[in-house]
Protein backbone atom coordinates (compact mmCIF):
# COMPACT_ATOMS: atom_id res chain seq x y z
CA UNK A 1 0.00 0.00 0.00
CA UNK A 2 2.82 2.44 0.31
CA UNK A 3 3.73 1.93 -3.81
CA UNK A 4 2.03 5.30 -4.40
CA UNK A 5 4.50 7.16 -2.31
CA UNK A 6 7.72 5.16 -3.18
CA UNK A 7 6.81 5.89 -7.04
CA UNK A 8 6.82 9.37 -6.10
CA UNK A 9 9.57 9.62 -3.95
CA UNK A 10 11.75 8.10 -7.39
CA UNK A 11 10.85 10.87 -8.79
CA UNK A 12 11.74 13.12 -6.60
CA UNK A 13 14.84 11.73 -6.40
CA UNK A 14 15.18 11.87 -9.79
CA UNK A 15 14.11 15.31 -9.94
CA UNK A 16 16.61 16.61 -7.77
CA UNK A 17 19.33 15.30 -9.71
CA UNK A 18 17.73 16.94 -12.48
CA UNK A 19 18.07 20.27 -11.02
CA UNK A 20 21.74 19.61 -9.94
CA UNK A 21 22.38 19.10 -13.61
CA UNK A 22 20.60 22.59 -14.49
CA UNK A 23 22.29 24.37 -11.85
CA UNK A 24 25.89 22.86 -13.05
CA UNK A 25 24.92 23.81 -16.54
CA UNK A 26 23.81 27.61 -15.48
CA UNK A 27 27.11 27.70 -13.11
CA UNK A 28 28.82 26.60 -16.51
CA UNK A 29 27.47 29.04 -18.37
CA UNK A 30 30.69 31.15 -18.81
CA UNK A 31 33.21 28.13 -18.99
CA UNK A 32 34.93 28.00 -22.38
CA UNK A 33 34.32 24.69 -24.11
CA UNK A 34 31.31 23.36 -21.91
CA UNK A 35 28.86 20.81 -23.15
CA UNK A 36 25.82 21.42 -21.09
CA UNK A 37 24.24 17.76 -19.84
CA UNK A 38 21.39 16.07 -18.80
CA UNK A 39 19.47 13.16 -17.33
CA UNK A 40 17.69 10.40 -18.99
CA UNK A 41 15.35 8.35 -16.85
CA UNK A 42 14.38 5.22 -17.50
CA UNK A 43 11.91 2.72 -16.04
CA UNK A 44 12.01 0.11 -13.28
CA UNK A 45 8.55 -2.02 -13.43
CA UNK A 46 8.00 -3.80 -9.95
CA UNK A 47 5.85 -6.93 -10.70
CA UNK A 48 2.90 -7.19 -8.33
CA UNK A 49 -0.18 -9.67 -7.77
CA UNK A 50 -1.16 -11.22 -10.99
CA UNK A 51 -4.89 -9.47 -10.64
CA UNK A 52 -2.81 -6.09 -9.90
CA UNK A 53 -1.22 -4.00 -12.63
CA UNK A 54 2.70 -3.53 -12.26
CA UNK A 55 3.68 -0.23 -10.98
CA UNK A 56 6.82 1.40 -12.76
CA UNK A 57 8.97 3.53 -10.58
CA UNK A 58 11.45 6.80 -12.66
CA UNK A 59 15.21 5.77 -12.29
CA UNK A 60 17.91 7.98 -13.76
CA UNK A 61 19.22 5.71 -16.17
CA UNK A 62 21.81 7.65 -18.51
CA UNK A 63 23.64 11.08 -18.79
CA UNK A 64 24.21 12.48 -21.90
CA UNK A 65 25.73 15.48 -23.26
CA UNK A 66 25.04 17.76 -25.60
CA UNK A 67 27.87 18.03 -28.63
CA UNK A 68 26.56 20.58 -30.06
CA UNK A 69 29.16 23.65 -30.85
CA UNK A 70 29.16 26.37 -28.47
CA UNK A 71 29.20 29.72 -30.30
CA UNK A 72 32.83 31.41 -31.04
CA UNK A 73 34.00 34.41 -29.51
CA UNK A 74 36.45 36.80 -30.57
CA UNK A 75 39.00 37.55 -28.22
CA UNK A 76 42.19 38.50 -30.25
CA UNK A 77 44.53 35.94 -28.08
CA UNK A 78 47.31 34.52 -29.95
CA UNK A 79 46.85 31.24 -28.33
CA UNK A 80 42.96 31.19 -28.22
CA UNK A 81 42.23 28.64 -30.77
CA UNK A 82 38.72 27.30 -31.11
CA UNK A 83 37.42 23.96 -32.94
CA UNK A 84 35.01 24.76 -35.86
CA UNK A 85 33.14 21.70 -35.76
CA UNK A 86 34.02 18.28 -34.29
CA UNK A 87 36.79 17.10 -32.63
CA UNK A 88 38.90 17.64 -28.90
CA UNK A 89 42.49 18.51 -28.66
CA UNK A 90 44.92 15.78 -27.08
CA UNK A 91 46.69 17.10 -23.78
CA UNK A 92 48.92 15.43 -21.39
CA UNK A 93 47.99 15.50 -17.99
CA UNK A 94 49.73 13.58 -14.89
CA UNK A 95 46.86 10.92 -15.07
CA UNK A 96 47.39 10.08 -18.93
CA UNK A 97 45.84 11.34 -21.80
CA UNK A 98 43.09 13.46 -21.76
CA UNK A 99 40.53 15.77 -24.41
CA UNK A 100 39.65 19.08 -24.04
CA UNK A 101 37.70 21.56 -26.40
CA UNK A 102 38.68 24.13 -24.52
CA UNK A 103 41.20 25.82 -26.60
CA UNK A 104 42.69 28.93 -24.87
CA UNK A 105 46.02 28.06 -24.52
CA UNK A 106 49.36 29.70 -23.26
CA UNK A 107 52.87 29.06 -22.92
CA UNK A 108 55.11 27.59 -20.01
CA UNK A 109 58.44 28.68 -18.99
CA UNK A 110 59.96 26.46 -21.86
CA UNK A 111 57.53 28.00 -25.02
CA UNK A 112 55.51 24.41 -24.88
CA UNK A 113 51.92 24.92 -25.45
CA UNK A 114 49.91 24.52 -21.98
CA UNK A 115 46.42 24.52 -21.08
CA UNK A 116 45.25 27.27 -17.85
CA UNK A 117 46.20 24.48 -15.79
CA UNK A 118 49.58 23.64 -16.96
CA UNK A 119 48.72 20.12 -18.78
CA UNK A 120 50.98 20.17 -22.24
CA UNK A 121 49.07 20.57 -25.21
CA UNK A 122 49.70 17.50 -27.87
CA UNK A 123 49.88 18.08 -31.46
CA UNK A 124 49.36 16.18 -34.39
CA UNK A 125 51.67 12.92 -33.95
CA UNK A 126 51.54 13.10 -30.21
CA UNK A 127 54.36 15.35 -29.19
CA UNK A 128 54.27 18.79 -27.27
CA UNK A 129 54.01 22.01 -29.47
CA UNK A 130 57.24 24.19 -29.24
CA UNK A 131 56.84 28.36 -29.46
CA UNK A 132 60.40 29.78 -30.12
CA UNK A 133 60.98 32.90 -27.73
CA UNK A 134 61.72 35.15 -30.39
CA UNK A 135 58.97 34.59 -32.68
CA UNK A 136 57.13 37.96 -32.91
CA UNK A 137 54.17 36.41 -34.86
CA UNK A 138 52.54 33.32 -34.27
CA UNK A 139 49.58 32.06 -36.44
CA UNK A 140 47.57 28.94 -36.49
CA UNK A 141 46.18 27.90 -39.85
CA UNK A 142 42.79 26.52 -39.63
CA UNK A 143 44.41 23.48 -40.35
CA UNK A 144 45.98 23.77 -37.08
CA UNK A 145 49.65 24.40 -39.15
CA UNK A 146 51.20 26.72 -36.08
CA UNK A 147 53.81 29.37 -37.95
CA UNK A 148 56.09 31.70 -35.94
CA UNK A 149 57.01 34.22 -38.67
CA UNK A 150 56.12 32.75 -41.33
CA UNK A 151 58.15 29.00 -40.70
CA UNK A 152 56.16 26.34 -39.24
CA UNK A 153 57.03 25.50 -35.58
CA UNK A 154 54.13 22.63 -35.16
CA UNK A 155 50.97 21.24 -36.06
CA UNK A 156 47.71 20.71 -33.57
CA UNK A 157 45.97 17.88 -34.22
CA UNK A 158 42.35 17.04 -33.26
CA UNK A 159 40.86 13.49 -32.67
CA UNK A 160 37.58 12.30 -32.23
CA UNK A 161 35.65 9.40 -30.55
CA UNK A 162 32.05 8.27 -30.08
CA UNK A 163 30.44 10.96 -27.44
CA UNK A 164 29.44 8.12 -24.81
CA UNK A 165 32.66 6.89 -24.77
CA UNK A 166 33.96 10.46 -22.60
CA UNK A 167 33.50 10.59 -19.31
CA UNK A 168 34.19 13.58 -17.55
CA UNK A 169 36.66 14.57 -15.06
CA UNK A 170 36.25 18.37 -14.59
CA UNK A 171 38.76 20.95 -15.64
CA UNK A 172 37.07 20.90 -18.85
CA UNK A 173 38.63 17.78 -19.71
CA UNK A 174 37.29 14.44 -21.00
CA UNK A 175 38.78 10.98 -20.40
CA UNK A 176 38.17 8.54 -23.34
CA UNK A 177 37.23 4.95 -22.27
CA UNK A 178 37.90 3.69 -26.52
CA UNK A 179 40.72 4.29 -28.76
CA UNK A 180 40.09 7.89 -30.46
CA UNK A 181 41.04 8.62 -34.32
CA UNK A 182 42.70 11.47 -35.38
CA UNK A 183 40.17 14.49 -37.59
CA UNK A 184 41.46 13.83 -41.27
CA UNK A 185 40.78 17.88 -41.93
CA UNK A 186 40.42 19.76 -38.53
CA UNK A 187 38.74 23.04 -39.01
CA UNK A 188 40.59 25.80 -36.21
CA UNK A 189 39.82 29.24 -35.41
CA UNK A 190 42.63 31.31 -34.22
CA UNK A 191 41.94 34.38 -31.65
CA UNK A 192 38.43 32.61 -30.66
CA UNK A 193 37.30 30.95 -28.04
CA UNK A 194 34.18 28.41 -27.68
CA UNK A 195 31.57 29.56 -25.63
CA UNK A 196 29.60 27.20 -23.34
CA UNK A 197 27.20 25.74 -25.05
CA UNK A 198 24.48 26.26 -22.32
CA UNK A 199 21.53 27.57 -23.87
CA UNK A 200 19.81 30.29 -20.70
CA UNK A 201 16.02 29.76 -21.96
CA UNK A 202 16.33 26.23 -22.43
CA UNK A 203 17.67 26.25 -18.83
CA UNK A 204 15.50 28.05 -17.04
CA UNK A 205 12.64 26.50 -18.90
CA UNK A 206 14.18 23.19 -17.50
CA UNK A 207 14.45 24.41 -13.99
CA UNK A 208 10.85 25.70 -13.72
CA UNK A 209 9.62 21.83 -15.15
CA UNK A 210 11.85 20.53 -12.47
CA UNK A 211 10.63 23.01 -9.38
CA UNK A 212 6.95 22.09 -10.57
CA UNK A 213 7.03 18.85 -10.99
CA UNK A 214 8.90 18.53 -7.61
CA UNK A 215 6.16 20.49 -5.99
CA UNK A 216 3.56 18.63 -7.91
CA UNK A 217 4.88 15.14 -6.29
CA UNK A 218 5.15 16.80 -3.07
CA UNK A 219 1.38 17.82 -3.28
CA UNK A 220 0.59 13.98 -4.17
CA UNK A 221 2.63 12.83 -1.00
CA UNK A 222 0.90 15.09 0.70
CA UNK A 223 -2.45 13.66 -0.13
CA UNK A 224 -1.32 10.67 0.23
CA UNK A 225 -0.29 11.07 3.64
CA UNK A 226 -4.08 12.37 4.21
CA UNK A 227 -5.44 9.26 2.72
CA UNK A 228 -3.80 7.24 4.92
CA UNK A 229 -4.22 9.18 7.84
CA UNK A 230 -8.30 8.81 7.08
CA UNK A 231 -7.82 5.28 6.35
CA UNK A 232 -6.53 5.03 10.18
CA UNK A 233 -8.87 7.25 11.70
CA UNK A 234 -12.10 5.28 10.12
CA UNK A 235 -10.79 2.01 11.57
CA UNK A 236 -9.98 3.45 14.51
CA UNK A 237 -13.70 4.71 14.98
CA UNK A 238 -15.51 1.26 13.82
CA UNK B 1 20.52 19.35 -2.20
CA UNK B 2 23.34 19.73 -4.10
CA UNK B 3 21.92 22.47 -6.28
CA UNK B 4 22.50 25.22 -3.58
CA UNK B 5 26.14 25.07 -3.78
CA UNK B 6 26.40 24.29 -7.03
CA UNK B 7 24.90 27.87 -8.44
CA UNK B 8 26.56 29.49 -5.32
CA UNK B 9 29.80 28.36 -7.26
CA UNK B 10 28.64 29.65 -10.45
CA UNK B 11 27.62 33.38 -8.57
CA UNK B 12 30.85 33.22 -7.17
CA UNK B 13 32.38 33.00 -11.16
CA UNK B 14 30.36 35.33 -12.39
CA UNK B 15 31.21 37.67 -9.28
CA UNK B 16 34.78 37.37 -10.09
CA UNK B 17 34.34 37.76 -13.76
CA UNK B 18 32.63 41.40 -12.75
CA UNK B 19 35.45 42.02 -11.01
CA UNK B 20 37.95 41.46 -13.23
CA UNK B 21 35.57 43.05 -15.92
CA UNK B 22 35.84 46.25 -13.36
CA UNK B 23 39.34 46.43 -12.99
CA UNK B 24 39.56 46.33 -16.73
CA UNK B 25 37.25 49.26 -17.20
CA UNK B 26 39.03 51.40 -14.58
CA UNK B 27 42.48 50.98 -16.48
CA UNK B 28 40.60 52.09 -19.27
CA UNK B 29 43.66 54.74 -19.95
CA UNK B 30 46.70 53.16 -17.75
CA UNK B 31 49.04 53.81 -19.97
CA UNK B 32 50.38 50.13 -21.44
CA UNK B 33 47.42 48.52 -19.63
CA UNK B 34 46.41 45.14 -21.10
CA UNK B 35 43.07 43.47 -20.29
CA UNK B 36 42.86 40.82 -17.87
CA UNK B 37 39.78 37.79 -19.21
CA UNK B 38 38.90 35.33 -16.37
CA UNK B 39 39.07 31.88 -17.91
CA UNK B 40 36.54 28.99 -16.01
CA UNK B 41 36.72 25.45 -15.89
CA UNK B 42 33.92 22.78 -14.38
CA UNK B 43 34.61 21.23 -11.15
CA UNK B 44 35.30 17.31 -10.86
CA UNK B 45 32.13 14.88 -11.65
CA UNK B 46 31.06 12.09 -8.99
CA UNK B 47 30.72 9.28 -11.11
CA UNK B 48 27.18 7.55 -9.95
CA UNK B 49 28.43 5.25 -13.02
CA UNK B 50 30.87 5.11 -14.85
CA UNK B 51 30.38 5.06 -18.56
CA UNK B 52 31.33 1.99 -20.34
CA UNK B 53 30.48 0.25 -16.65
CA UNK B 54 29.01 -3.18 -17.22
CA UNK B 55 25.42 -3.72 -17.08
CA UNK B 56 24.82 -7.32 -16.95
CA UNK B 57 26.95 -10.31 -16.93
CA UNK B 58 26.97 -10.92 -20.43
CA UNK B 59 28.95 -8.09 -20.80
CA UNK B 60 26.93 -5.67 -21.76
CA UNK B 61 27.94 -2.22 -21.70
CA UNK B 62 25.87 0.63 -20.42
CA UNK B 63 26.07 3.42 -23.45
CA UNK B 64 26.37 6.37 -21.03
CA UNK B 65 26.99 7.23 -17.39
CA UNK B 66 25.72 8.80 -14.83
CA UNK B 67 27.80 11.54 -13.90
CA UNK B 68 26.69 14.71 -11.34
CA UNK B 69 28.52 18.00 -12.18
CA UNK B 70 29.60 19.78 -8.84
CA UNK B 71 29.93 23.20 -10.36
CA UNK B 72 32.31 25.38 -12.03
CA UNK B 73 35.47 27.16 -10.66
CA UNK B 74 38.23 29.78 -12.26
CA UNK B 75 40.90 28.27 -13.74
CA UNK B 76 42.66 31.67 -14.67
CA UNK B 77 43.05 35.38 -14.81
CA UNK B 78 45.18 35.72 -17.97
CA UNK B 79 46.76 38.78 -19.22
CA UNK B 80 45.53 39.17 -22.82
CA UNK B 81 48.85 40.46 -24.39
CA UNK B 82 47.76 42.93 -26.76
CA UNK B 83 49.64 45.49 -28.59
CA UNK B 84 47.83 48.87 -27.55
CA UNK B 85 47.61 51.83 -29.77
CA UNK B 86 50.69 54.27 -29.83
CA UNK B 87 49.68 58.10 -28.71
CA UNK B 88 52.02 60.88 -29.85
CA UNK B 89 52.92 62.57 -26.43
CA UNK B 90 55.77 64.70 -28.25
CA UNK B 91 57.98 64.09 -24.71
CA UNK B 92 61.38 63.02 -24.83
CA UNK B 93 61.24 60.79 -22.37
CA UNK B 94 58.11 59.11 -23.30
CA UNK B 95 58.84 55.87 -24.82
CA UNK B 96 56.50 52.92 -26.35
CA UNK B 97 57.80 49.62 -27.67
CA UNK B 98 55.79 48.46 -30.52
CA UNK B 99 56.00 45.17 -30.73
CA UNK B 100 56.73 42.39 -27.89
CA UNK B 101 59.16 43.01 -24.74
CA UNK B 102 59.32 44.53 -21.17
CA UNK B 103 61.76 47.64 -20.21
CA UNK B 104 63.64 47.15 -16.94
CA UNK B 105 63.80 48.94 -13.75
CA UNK B 106 65.02 48.06 -10.23
CA UNK B 107 62.93 47.77 -7.66
CA UNK B 108 64.30 49.45 -4.18
CA UNK B 109 65.05 46.11 -3.01
CA UNK B 110 67.39 45.76 -5.77
CA UNK B 111 65.33 43.46 -7.90
CA UNK B 112 64.59 44.10 -11.02
CA UNK B 113 60.58 44.64 -12.25
CA UNK B 114 59.70 44.85 -15.73
CA UNK B 115 57.01 47.56 -17.27
CA UNK B 116 55.85 48.52 -20.79
CA UNK B 117 55.11 51.67 -19.50
CA UNK B 118 57.50 54.24 -21.05
CA UNK B 119 56.37 57.26 -18.85
CA UNK B 120 60.11 57.61 -18.05
CA UNK B 121 61.06 61.13 -16.23
CA UNK B 122 65.08 62.41 -14.98
CA UNK B 123 65.93 62.99 -11.60
CA UNK B 124 68.30 65.92 -10.65
CA UNK B 125 71.04 63.78 -11.13
CA UNK B 126 69.70 63.15 -14.50
CA UNK B 127 69.32 59.42 -14.22
CA UNK B 128 66.06 57.95 -16.52
CA UNK B 129 63.89 56.88 -13.76
CA UNK B 130 59.95 55.92 -14.11
CA UNK B 131 57.35 57.83 -12.25
CA UNK B 132 58.24 55.89 -9.25
CA UNK B 133 61.49 56.62 -9.31
CA UNK B 134 62.41 53.23 -10.12
CA UNK B 135 66.00 54.01 -12.53
CA UNK B 136 65.72 51.58 -16.04
CA UNK B 137 68.12 49.67 -15.73
CA UNK B 138 71.56 50.17 -17.98
CA UNK B 139 72.08 53.56 -15.69
CA UNK B 140 71.79 55.42 -18.55
CA UNK B 141 72.57 59.23 -17.15
CA UNK B 142 71.60 62.06 -19.04
CA UNK B 143 74.55 65.36 -18.89
CA UNK B 144 73.09 68.51 -17.51
CA UNK B 145 74.25 70.26 -20.77
CA UNK B 146 72.68 68.22 -23.15
CA UNK B 147 70.01 70.43 -25.29
CA UNK B 148 68.32 67.23 -26.37
CA UNK B 149 68.14 63.64 -26.62
CA UNK B 150 66.90 61.35 -28.89
CA UNK B 151 66.64 57.75 -28.98
CA UNK B 152 66.21 55.52 -31.79
CA UNK B 153 64.34 52.32 -32.96
CA UNK B 154 66.91 50.50 -31.72
CA UNK B 155 67.03 51.79 -28.37
CA UNK B 156 70.56 54.07 -28.67
CA UNK B 157 70.23 56.98 -26.96
CA UNK B 158 71.91 60.21 -27.95
CA UNK B 159 72.42 63.40 -26.52
CA UNK B 160 73.08 66.28 -27.99
CA UNK B 161 75.36 69.96 -26.87
CA UNK B 162 74.85 73.21 -27.71
CA UNK B 163 77.94 73.91 -30.34
CA UNK B 164 78.12 70.45 -31.48
CA UNK B 165 76.18 68.56 -34.44
CA UNK B 166 76.62 65.33 -34.08
CA UNK B 167 75.22 63.38 -31.28
CA UNK B 168 77.12 61.50 -28.62
CA UNK B 169 75.55 58.13 -27.39
CA UNK B 170 75.18 57.89 -23.78
CA UNK B 171 73.67 54.75 -23.37
CA UNK B 172 71.47 51.98 -25.20
CA UNK B 173 68.02 50.97 -24.11
CA UNK B 174 67.59 47.30 -23.45
CA UNK B 175 64.01 45.22 -23.99
CA UNK B 176 63.47 42.16 -22.35
CA UNK B 177 60.88 39.61 -24.22
CA UNK B 178 59.63 36.49 -21.86
CA UNK B 179 59.09 33.13 -23.20
CA UNK B 180 55.36 33.18 -21.79
CA UNK B 181 54.46 37.12 -21.00
CA UNK B 182 50.84 35.74 -19.52
CA UNK B 183 52.85 33.58 -16.62
CA UNK B 184 54.37 37.24 -15.53
CA UNK B 185 53.13 37.85 -11.97
CA UNK B 186 51.76 41.69 -11.55
CA UNK B 187 53.00 43.97 -8.73
CA UNK B 188 51.01 47.39 -9.24
CA UNK B 189 52.25 50.02 -11.13
CA UNK B 190 52.04 48.82 -13.85
CA UNK B 191 55.24 46.77 -13.02
CA UNK B 192 55.39 42.81 -13.32
CA UNK B 193 58.01 40.35 -11.84
CA UNK B 194 59.29 37.13 -13.29
CA UNK B 195 57.93 34.08 -12.11
CA UNK B 196 59.02 29.93 -13.22
CA UNK B 197 55.90 30.14 -14.67
CA UNK B 198 56.59 33.11 -17.06
CA UNK B 199 60.67 31.78 -17.39
CA UNK B 200 63.88 34.28 -17.24
CA UNK B 201 63.53 37.43 -19.10
CA UNK B 202 65.63 36.94 -22.48
CA UNK B 203 67.55 41.09 -22.62
CA UNK B 204 68.56 42.12 -26.17
CA UNK B 205 68.57 44.78 -28.56
CA UNK B 206 65.10 46.68 -29.20
CA UNK B 207 64.02 45.33 -33.18
CA UNK B 208 65.46 42.13 -33.76
CA UNK B 209 64.66 38.75 -32.62
CA UNK B 210 61.16 39.30 -31.50
CA UNK B 211 61.57 42.19 -29.59
CA UNK B 212 59.84 45.15 -30.46
CA UNK B 213 61.20 48.67 -31.84
CA UNK B 214 61.53 51.55 -29.09
CA UNK B 215 59.31 54.26 -30.41
CA UNK B 216 60.25 57.83 -28.80
CA UNK B 217 57.12 60.56 -28.04
CA UNK B 218 54.88 58.09 -27.99
CA UNK B 219 53.17 56.03 -25.64
CA UNK B 220 51.67 52.72 -25.24
CA UNK B 221 47.38 53.10 -24.57
CA UNK B 222 45.52 50.67 -22.22
CA UNK B 223 44.87 48.16 -24.86
CA UNK B 224 41.01 47.65 -23.09
CA UNK B 225 37.95 47.22 -25.24
CA UNK B 226 35.57 49.11 -23.46
CA UNK B 227 32.87 47.91 -25.71
CA UNK B 228 34.09 44.13 -25.30
CA UNK B 229 34.19 44.78 -21.17
CA UNK B 230 30.58 46.16 -21.49
CA UNK B 231 29.06 42.99 -23.03
CA UNK B 232 31.18 40.92 -20.86
CA UNK B 233 29.73 42.78 -17.71
CA UNK B 234 25.83 42.34 -19.30
CA UNK B 235 26.86 38.68 -20.09
CA UNK B 236 28.14 38.50 -16.29
CA UNK B 237 25.42 40.00 -14.16
CA UNK B 238 22.52 37.86 -16.53
CA UNK B 239 24.94 34.58 -15.32
CA UNK B 240 24.53 35.87 -12.10
CA UNK B 241 21.02 36.81 -11.72
CA UNK B 242 20.48 33.16 -13.48
CA UNK B 243 22.21 31.37 -11.04
CA UNK B 244 20.58 33.07 -8.36
CA UNK B 245 17.10 31.74 -10.08
CA UNK B 246 18.15 28.42 -9.18
CA UNK B 247 18.99 29.22 -5.40
CA UNK B 248 15.65 30.42 -4.95
CA UNK B 249 14.42 27.75 -6.85
CA UNK B 250 16.43 24.89 -4.86
CA UNK B 251 15.27 26.97 -2.01
CA UNK B 252 11.58 26.49 -2.60
CA UNK B 253 11.57 22.66 -3.49
CA UNK B 254 13.57 22.30 -0.49
CA UNK B 255 10.40 24.32 1.18
CA UNK B 256 8.00 22.18 -0.13
CA UNK B 257 9.51 19.83 1.15
CA UNK B 258 9.28 20.33 4.81
CA UNK B 259 6.07 21.35 4.34
CA UNK B 260 4.68 17.95 3.74
CA UNK B 261 4.08 17.53 7.63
Amino acid sequence: MNNSIYVTLSKQAGLSKELNSVANNIANASTAGYRREGFLFSEYIQRLEPQDRSVSQANVGGHFFDATPGALARTGGTFDVAIDGEGYFVVETPRGERLTRQGSFMLDAEGLLVTPDGDRVLGEGGSPVTIPAEAANITVAPDGTIAADGAPVGKLGLVTVDATALAREGDNLFRATQEYETVEFPKLRQGFVEASNVNAVIEVSRLIEVQRAYELNQQLMKDEDERIAKTVEAMRRR
Amino acid sequence: MQALRIAATGMDAQQKRVEVVSNNIANMSTTAYSARRAEFADLHYQQLRAPGAISSSTGLIAPAGIELGLGVRTSAISVNVEQGSLRQTGGDLDIAIEGRGYFEVTLPSGDPAFTRDGTFKKTGEGLIVNSEGYPLSGDITIPQDARSITINNNGEVFAYFDGQTAGQQIGTLQVSIFVNEKGLEAIGGNLFRETQASGSPIPGEPGIDGRGAIRQGFLEESSVDVVQQIADLIEAQRGYELNSKVISAADQMLGSTTQIR
